[in-house]
């Protein structure tokens, strides 16, 4: 079904600390990312640094990011430094789950380019891919 | 169920019932389905429950305890206000431990029952200055590394009339071993204290995440429980939680079967440990959902009850009536807050607290309005607190046992539960059985299918949650949210390395954990040796919660299943 498009894949790594439960957003997000046409690779994580060693083997064009019981803007410093670090600080990286309004402006300024938030439906997350991604 | 005088007489009403109705309506299809997906009728009359046996009802404190596990219930004692809380420092936690109990929070009798949650770190064995702790330190619970830690959060209590619940996870029972040495140096001998472990290692069926493997992870908790059972009769020593397969999706039906596969797996593995079932059964416990549909999770705990006795006395021969009885804890459902207009979140969870109420549980924690954004402020946990107090002094329902019970749509639907959750179970032992269906990854991917299905019928707004997908609010209040303290991180790094630097009994702790390694492997090789003694002696000689589950995972191995 996906022969008559020409532009490959978008590809998405989405991961979850491996101490935090709550996957219930993160994995259903998951299966409509699927739905929509693209690949996405589901991990969890220890350190913030696995993140980064996947996105790299794995090329992804987004990571995507979910937080259930804070963490977010350490870990997200963190994963923008260590990106830069190696040479792919040109993906497009996305925050979800219970993030509070206030860090939002933080995690803007950290170059997360969307954060979708309780309330957000998946619909909203793969829209803003897609049009993020898109050449024109 | 009914006398013939009876159905005559519904037969006859009926027929003009359903004139009116085609007259109305024509053949108008309702479609109406409980939460859970249950087809139902919109009303129900004798006809539908003409064929129970009352027996299966009888009253409270019989078997099968359908209507309760009590003679009485909150006529008696009161539910027990288990307010899960915890975070920051032992000392964070204790001032919220004041607070609950300066706003009136109840237990058993002359109790007071504290519900303490550790944090993810400690859970999952980690001391606070391991890389692996992240910025976790005392952010969703205490951090409680080391002995003086039990000090910190307990010192002045009462413990002969304290009950605590020590939620630090899979790895409880190393919270049991600090908190038997901690009795000790208080006076009160292990025999004495009062609370309950979780002690949920099948809890991982849920998950991707890293957990004892699901053989060892059985061979833990019946090891756990014989050691219990024998040495500390006041202690509960199990939570068979299907709150957690409820919030990641699970409907009734399938948190009912599955809560009661795990409590059937579980109770072979003791079996085989050596143990009889009466030993241990009285000390089970369980943790179950409080949903938003109304009468189908007030069915659900009903049914619940029943099959827990039955499974216990036909398939185990269980005599003990406490081995019948299904000790219930609930809690309100957290899926179904929102971060949306929050303040609504009271109603649910007050809904919530009405359904515990009517099912007769025998503990509730109700959620906050602004845990869909956070850990509770101390405004938010105080209107949880007045939300049981409200049901329990104002509302007139705890006045009778069991109320619902002979409304022909709750005990048809109880039925309806108890025949579906049974052929789940039994599914379940057809698929060889939980432990293997946690292995295949089975049961996780029910739980992905009901969640993904829920969710898909909230964005095409089958399902309407208000201020979600209907009814939003232009106006946007600010919600304060609760903040940790900063520091805690720091303090709790600072104290763990102070703790190694002055702890002293290099050669006591290098001992007890060679024992406690040899005691895993005793525990694995058909359970020849117990771990908790050794356990208690690694926290007697001061050693931290990380060197403990380091020997611990080491030998019983630990990683994803998935």
């Amino acid at each position: 079904m996906e022969k008559h498009k020409k532009q490959p894949r978008v590809k998405v790594l989405l991961s979850k600390s491996k101490m935090d439960v709550h996957d219930r957003g993160v994995r259903y997000l998951a299966r409509r990312m699927l739905e929509s046409g693209m690949e996405v690779v589901l991990s969890r994580h220890g350190l913030i640094d696995e993140v980064a060693n996947i996105a790299l083997q794995e090329d992804a064009d987004v990571i995507g990011l979910s937080f259930s019981v804070g963490g977010h803007i350490a870990a997200c410093e963190r994963l923008q430094r260590l990106l830069k670090e190696k040479g792919i600080d040109d993906k497009l990286v996305i925050v979800g789950g219970i993030i509070p309004d206030d860090d939002v402006p933080t995690l803007n300024k950290l170059n997360i380019a969307g954060v979708f938030g309780a309330g957000s439906s998946a619909d909203e997350a793969i829209s803003f891919i897609k049009s993020s991604l898109s050449p024109n | 169920m009914f006398d013939e005088k009876t159905k005559n007489q519904e037969q006859k009403l009926k027929t003009g019932f359903d004139a009116q109705m085609k007259k109305r309506y024509g053949d108008r299809d309702f479609n109406l389905k409980t939460d859970g997906g249950i087809p139902i009728n919109p009303v129900y009359s004798p006809g539908d429950i003409e064929d129970l046996d009352f027996a299966h009802i009888g009253f409270p404190g019989q078997y099968p305890y359908t209507r309760g596990i009590y003679p009485t219930m909150y006529q008696a004692q009161p539910w027990v206000m288990q307010q899960i809380h915890g975070h920051g420092t032992p000392e964070h936690c204790r001032e919220r431990m004041d607070y609950l109990a300066k706003l009136g929070l109840t237990g058993y009798g002359e109790m007071r029952s504290y519900n303490l949650v550790f944090d993810q770190v400690c859970k999952f064995g980690y001391d606070p200055d391991n890389p692996e702790a992240g910025d976790m330190v005392g952010l969703v619970g205490v951090n409680m590394s080391n002995l003086d830690d039990y000090d910190r959060l307990l010192h002045g209590l009462d413990l002969a009339k304290t009950s605590v619940v020590l939620n630090q996870g899979i790895h409880s029972m190393i919270a049991l071993a600090y908190y038997i040495v901690y009795g000790e140096q208080r006076g009160v001998p292990k025999e004495k204290l009062r609370g309950n472990t979780m002690n949920w290692l099948y809890k991982g069926w849920m998950s991707d995440l890293e957990m004892y493997p699901p053989n060892s992870a059985f061979m833990i908790m019946s090891n756990f429980i014989r050691w219990c059972s024998r040495n500390m009769p006041q202690w509960n020593t199990t939570n068979l939680v299907s709150y957690f397969a409820e919030e990641a999706g699970g409907t009734p039906v399938q948190e009912a079967g599955m809560a009661m596969a795990v409590g059937v797996a579980l109770t072979k593995a003791c079996i085989a440990a050596g143990c009889q079932p009466d030993e241990f059964l009285p000390r089970f416990g369980f943790q179950i959902a409080l949903g938003m549909d109304i009468f189908e999770h007030v069915a659900k705990i009903r049914a619940m009850r029943r099959m827990w006795a039955t499974i216990n006395r036909e398939r185990f021969g269980a005599k003990d009536s406490h081995s019948l009885q299904l000790r219930c804890h609930s809690q309100t459902s957290a899926v179904s807050l929102t971060a949306q207009q929050p303040f609504v979140n009271i109603i649910r969870s007050a809904y919530g607290a009405l359904v515990g109420v009517l099912s007769g549980v025998n503990g509730m924690t109700i959620n906050a309005y602004d845990e869909a954004l956070g850990i509770p402020t101390d405004e938010s946990l105080m209107l949880a607190i007045r939300t049981h107090q409200v049901a329990l002094y104002e509302t007139g329902v705890p006045n009778v046992t069991d109320p619902l019970a002979g409304s022909y749509y709750v005990e048809w639907l109880t039925e309806k539960i108890y025949r579906e959750a049974w052929a789940y179970m039994e599914k379940i032992e057809e698929l060889g059985g939980f432990q293997k269906c946690w292995e295949t990854g089975w049961l996780r991917e029910e739980l992905a299918n009901s969640a993904y299905q829920w969710r898909r019928r909230i964005d095409n707004g089958e399902k309407v949650v208000v201020g979600l997908n209907k009814l939003r609010s232009d106006v946007h209040r600010k919600t304060e949210i609760y903040k940790v303290d900063p520091e805690v991180k720091a303090i709790c790094i600072r104290r763990i390395k102070e703790y190694r630097a002055k702890r002293g009994m290099e050669k006591e702790r290098r001992q007890a954990l060679d024992n406690l390694k040899t005691a895993c492997e005793g525990v694995l090789d058909n359970h020849k040796a117990d771990f908790m003694p050794a356990l208690i002696e690694c926290a007697r000689s001061h050693s931290t919660v990380q060197e403990m589950c380091d020997v611990m995972k080491e030998v019983f191995g630990w990683g994803t299943v998935y």
